[in-house]
């Protein structure tokens, strides 16, 4: 065995983030972490790998009771941590990045730059990583840069590799070459703990998996004794169906409607409108431009033809302010970056795009913000400390609660969601569809981004898909998948009723 | 919470220190003479809290001072106090007005916009005065930094009246919670529709308007018009902020903090002229507190952290 853990326990401040940990992966197994959001996943794998220290209980490393101070410590007894946002210095090359810190020497400490390259270029080319010693790292994709974090585990001769959400923000592609990695280095004898949120994923590449829910280790088996049901269960604690379903609504008025819409080279001719009461999907590959539209419409991004109305309104987005004015609201995909302010309590948060509303004369009524936080904290099941608590320091789902109220409290009626469900665990992931479905209820419009189609389909009334800039097809009624797949990735005229020639000519 | 109030602590204990070790320190014209000599950097300071909070830095307030003190001062040679005083804010409002424009219109640094301004508000000042400072100012002009109302220095009030204000607009108000949420995130602060450009270039002229203010004390406590004066001032202003827990990243700052680090400067100072400790040692020992208060403070927020 390799590594064993025995009720750990860890409390930040008064909150408890573990309770009882316990954990055992063996050499050469792949070990499924999984849980909701703030269960305790990245706590216990931060302890394993020496960035926080436990309060309490017994870590174990190949047979002997172990206690790491720093991460240096926990790598030097091979223990390394792939991070879901990129550790490496992009400035520098693969190679230099992979020998970070343990750069081979010539006399007088001078960095034997040959050898290095030789060794980082043997590295990759041993294990088939689709990279060159000497590339820069910062014009890697997310995928190339964690493949440069695994060489430099690999390099360390690390025994454990823990991997924090590493397909969370790849394409399928990309997604794929790194479960061959995986299953790669189980064959070399390495253990491996994954934390994932995707189901879909599990049984592709997992033996065991490990469940924790608030702050316990609840369940553990091999994973062909367990059904993707039963894993949900145990996360979320109590029966849920797998698949959430809504019914349409009748739409009302039109909110919103875009009409030759253009930015070149990332936006072209886009056209379509929203109507109240409607969860509109956004498919489309990578690259498609989703999230450039969402820019667009939301005045971030100029745009250089086309014209918008909201509710029947013409009229001209040239900033955020604007679209807020006009109602709208954005959702972003990368909410730490923008969409929170992290080191502000959360009630500041909530009120930051509609402070006119709790003010007169510019002047703040704070107990009117006051109420409004606790009034939201309870309504979307927000768990906090209260409502002064640092937004940082919730845990995704709730962040992603947050950052959707702010928008609730302003009124905004059209919203744009860009990838809500990113990185946030099945239970959350419901409470967002769930709050979707109550704003559309209020009067509002919803332009769903989301790469997850299975999701598109539980929740969009129709589905928009795009493909190189444009809309490339709609479709209403019953969707398929592979529906979607022939719009996003295949040319097609979206007149067309037959069945589309689509296998001679992929991308 | 303790640590946080670490600062206060250390206020406290360095007046007990003092009250103990000098028996001249605790005497109404020691302490008047603290607040005197405190009252210019601790107005400047104000501006800079709110700068910081908002996640910007102003190196010219310095030279700004010295702009606003000389126009304000040559004003007053013809035309009187009143317009004088008027002159003085406007200028260094104009100038605070300067800097958050440039760096929000032409998207610079602050550091690099305001060290460009650095130099060239001086040089105006140098070139407006032809380098000579301005003496004909009217001797009832002594009473803004002399002077005492109700047996208190007037500065002391003018100090408490700007601390109470800033303190209402950070805390209290709309521009303030926006200068909390650009200095924390200004992405995000973007993307919730809040004028960004509109708030930030308030809270440097704001800024301004203390500096120039402060100009104008600064003036009467000399009772002449210095180009070359208030250099170095920019520093001291900006360690007063982060003494009392304000953090350069932006998002965090507050006006007693502000209060306190920039008294404790005083305080250092004043202590070691009573005790006659060499003027030398004075700037290590308050380059040491800096250090010493920043990394107290890093090791909180560390702690909190985990």
């Amino acid at each position: 065995m390799l590594l064993l853990l025995k009720s750990i326990q860890k409390h930040f401040g008064g909150v408890v983030a573990l309770r009882d940990g316990n954990l055992e992966v063996s050499a050469g197994e792949v070990h499924l972490l999984m849980g909701e959001n703030g269960a305790g996943k990245s706590t216990l794998m931060k302890i394993v790998a020496g960035m926080l220290g436990p309060d309490g209980g017994e870590m174990h490393w190949q047979g002997r009771s172990v206690h790491f101070h720093d991460p240096a410590e926990a790598a030097s007894h091979g223990i390394a941590m792939v991070h879901q946002e990129s550790m490496l210095a992009p400035h520098l090359s693969v190679a230099e990045n992979i020998f970070l810190g343990r750069e081979p020497k010539l006399p007088l400490g001078w960095v034997n730059r040959r050898r290095m390259a030789e060794r980082a270029q043997r590295i990759i080319e041993e294990h088939h990583f689709p990279l060159q010693a000497e590339w820069r790292v910062d014009k890697l994709s997310p995928a190339g840069k964690q493949m440069v974090e695994i060489c430099r585990a690999i390099q360390q001769g690390s025994s454990l590799l823990i991997f924090d959400e590493p397909t969370s923000s790849l394409s399928e592609t990309e997604t794929r070459e790194v479960f061959r990695i995986v299953s790669a280095l189980r064959e070399r004898g390495i253990g491996v703990i994954y934390i994932t949120h995707r189901l879909e994923e599990l049984r592709m590449i997992g033996d065991r998996v490990t469940v924790l829910r608030d702050g316990v280790t609840v369940h553990t088996a091999p994973l062909a004794d367990v059904s993707t049901n039963e894993i949900i269960r145990h996360m979320v604690g109590r029966e849920i169906t797998t698949i959430y379903t809504r019914a349409a609504l009748p739409p009302g008025e039109e909110l919103l409607r875009v009409e030759h819409l253009t930015r070149e080279p990332v936006l072209r001719d886009i056209n379509f409108s929203l109507r109240a009461g409607e969860i509109v999907g956004m498919a489309g590959l990578i690259g498609a431009g989703r999230t450039e539209l969402c820019r667009a419409l939301f005045g971030i991004d100029g745009i250089q033809r086309g014209s918008m109305q909201v509710a029947g309104q013409r009229v001209r987005i040239r900033s955020p302010r604007d679209a807020v004015q006009r109602g709208l609201a954005l959702i972003p995909e990368d909410r730490q970056r923008a969409g929170l302010a992290t080191a502000l309590p959360i009630r500041h948060n909530f009120t930051i795009a509609s402070l006119a509303r709790v003010s007169r004369f510019g002047f703040l009524n704070q107990n009117a913000e006051r109420r409004i936080a606790t009034d939201y904290i309870g309504r979307l099941r927000i768990r906090a400390a209260s409502t002064r608590q640092l937004a940082g320091r919730l845990s995704g789902g709730n962040q992603q609660k947050v950052a959707i109220a702010k928008w609730l409290v302003g009124g905004a009626r059209i919203f744009l969601f860009d990838e809500p469900t990113r990185g946030i665990d099945v239970g959350a992931k419901i409470e967002v569809f769930e709050m979707m479905d109550e704003l559309v209820r209020g009067g509002a419009a919803i332009l769903m981004v989301s790469s997850e189609m299975s999701e598109l389909l539980q929740v969009a009334d129709r589905i928009l898909v795009m493909r190189q800039g444009r809309i490339s097809g709609e479709l209403s009624g019953h969707i398929t998948q592979e529906q979607i797949m022939r719009y996003a990735a295949f040319e097609i005229s979206s007149a067309t009723t037959e069945e589309p020639r689509v296998a001679e000519r992929p991308e | 919470m303790i640590q946080r109030l670490l600062p206060f602590f250390t206020l406290i204990a360095l007046f007990i220190i003092l009250s103990i070790a000098s028996p001249n320190f605790l005497t109404s014209t020691n302490l008047s003479s603290v607040v005197r000599q405190t009252a210019v950097i601790n107005i400047m300071a104000l501006g800079m809290t709110a700068i910081i909070i908002s996640g910007g830095i102003d190196l010219s307030v310095g030279s700004m001072l010295a702009l606003a003190g000389l126009l304000g001062t040559m004003t007053m040679e013809k035309q009187g106090i009143a317009l004088g005083m008027m002159v003085g804010l406007t200028a260094g409002m104009t100038c605070g007005f300067a800097n958050g424009l440039m760096t929000t219109s032409l998207r610079i640094n602050p550091f690099i916009v305001t060290l460009g301004t650095m130099g060239i508000f001086r040089g105006l000042a140098l070139i407006i005065s032809n380098g000579l400072p301005v003496h004909e100012i009217p001797p009832s002009f002594s009473y803004l930094a002399e002077g005492t109302l109700l047996r208190v220095p007037v500065v002391l009030w003018i100090l408490l009246l700007c601390a109470v204000a800033m303190h209402v607009l950070l805390e209290h108000t709309r521009l303030g919670r926006y200068a909390f949420s650009i200095g924390s995130n200004p992405e995000a602060a973007y993307y919730a529709g809040v004028p960004v450009r509109f708030h930030t270039t308030a809270v440097y002229a704001i800024a301004g308007l203390l500096t120039g203010l402060a100009g104008m004390i600064e003036a009467s406590r000399l009772m002449t018009g210095q180009p070359t004066g208030g250099q170095g001032y920019e520093l001291t202003a900006i360690a007063a902020v982060v003494i009392g827990g304000g953090s350069l990243r932006g998002g965090e700052g507050s006006v007693l903090g502000t209060l306190v680090g920039a008294f404790i400067m005083g305080l250092l100072a004043n202590g070691s002229d009573l005790l006659g400790t060499n003027p030398y040692w004075q700037q290590v020992i308050i380059g040491a507190v800096i250090i010493l208060a920043v990394s107290f403070d890093e090791l909180r927020k560390r702690r909190m952290a985990k």
